[in-house]
């Protein structure tokens, strides 16, 4: 996949997940609605692909409103994700050189794989995790299950031993993925379903629409990669 | 603002790296601000099932989900140390559900208070404890209403 190839389809992926995520706020405060529509007609101009640079500037001025008008993140890691993304291919407009492109799009992917690899690291060191305990506790206590049918699954220790491993063993070999086009491809759908099912039990869609917004831009440092070496 | 962004930038991505206590907030309703609420109610209480349909609606749109979760960052904060921004948060958005008549209280009462219970799980036990109780917000419309 070509560089711009790359960042076409994940400002397409982008502006659909700002679009959803604008929706939601304009069902808040009056700062957040006005916010809300303001990004809402942003993310359709990105997706169609109009000035990339001056609508991810303005998107980029939107989002640092919000972080300061919520001191932070509103939705936790998928407002993190939603602005590295963002801030990454901004940063490919604005670069002088294409090895200036390459370095802000191939931080995206370095951050994307980290995404997954840190978060498998912290659970694997975790006795609680490796035991299924931690699940357990997430779908017992935490306020995330979407349900009472959906807080059940803690009453299963085995199913919670077996997600537990399931889940550190995808996150810790995604990025064994990045030798192989296939495997990463692989990978990806793996992952996507793995954000599909955190959307279904503990209700983050917005982590299912701004991961992929990533996908792109990680097949094309993976194809770059396998030139470079 | 670097406090905020720097974390963003460059992202830590320890999720549910461990599990601490988990935030329920519950409101009560006075009639003046020196009153303590006699019933507390849950917020948002978890439906007993989600089908298809439905789930597939909040894949794309699901605003009172997303709210609840930051109502809960907002929570934990709150476990960390008072915040008058944290607590604000919290009851105006508690306010503007129950003037979208999301949660229905009497006429006779003017004020809403919330309170924070903490639920931790330790050596297989439960821990329930109140953690927090806010002060009184005003049931007056402070633009957010539908």
């Amino acid at each position: 996949m070509t560089l711009e190839l790359a960042v076409r389809l994940a400002e397409i992926i982008l502006g659909f997940a700002i679009f959803q995520q604008s929706l939601e706020f304009m069902r808040g405060q009056q700062l957040e609605k006005t916010l809300g529509i303001v990004r809402a007609v942003l993310a359709v101009l990105l997706m169609l692909g109009l000035q990339p640079l001056l609508v991810e500037s303005a998107l980029l001025v939107t989002a640092v409103i919000l972080i300061r008008r919520f001191q932070g993140p509103y939705n936790g890691g998928s407002d993190t994700m939603t602005l590295l993304v963002l801030l990454c291919l901004w940063l490919s407009h604005v670069a002088p050189t294409r090895y200036w492109q390459e370095i802000a799009l191939g931080y995206l992917a370095v951050q994307l794989t980290l995404s997954y690899f840190q978060s498998g690291w912290v659970k694997v060191v975790n006795p609680d995790w490796r035991s299924g305990s931690a699940l357990q506790k997430v779908f017992a206590l935490s306020a995330y299950p979407v349900s009472e049918n959906a807080r059940l699954w803690a009453v299963r220790p085995q199913l919670m031993f077996f997600i537990s491993w399931a889940v550190i063993g995808f996150e810790l070999i995604f990025p064994l993925a990045l030798f192989n086009q296939t495997l990463l491809i692989v990978a990806l759908g793996i992952a996507a379903l793995f954000h599909l099912a955190n959307a279904c039990l503990f209700g983050l869609n917005r982590f299912f629409w701004i991961w992929p917004a990533a996908f792109p831009v990680i097949v094309w440092f993976q194809g770059r990669l396998m030139n470079a070496f | 603002m670097f406090k905020y962004l720097l974390p963003i930038i460059f992202p830590s991505w320890r999720f549910f790296s461990s599990i601490g206590p988990s935030p329920r907030i519950e409101v009560g309703f006075v009639a003046d601000k020196n009153s303590e609420p006699q019933e507390w109610l849950p917020f948002r209480a978890l439906p007993q099932s989600i089908n298809f349909p439905l789930g597939l609606q909040r894949l794309f749109h699901n605003p009172l989900w997303n709210e609840r979760l930051y109502i809960n960052t907002c929570a934990e904060h709150l476990f960390e140390g008072h915040s008058e921004f944290r607590e604000r948060e919290i009851g105006q958005r508690l306010v503007v559900a129950v003037l979208n008549r999301e949660i229905v209280a009497d006429d006779e009462f003017h004020y809403l208070v919330f309170r924070i219970r903490a639920l931790e799980s330790e050596t297989g036990q439960v821990r329930d404890e109140v953690v927090f109780i806010s002060k009184p917000f005003a049931l007056v419309d402070i633009g957010g209403a539908q």
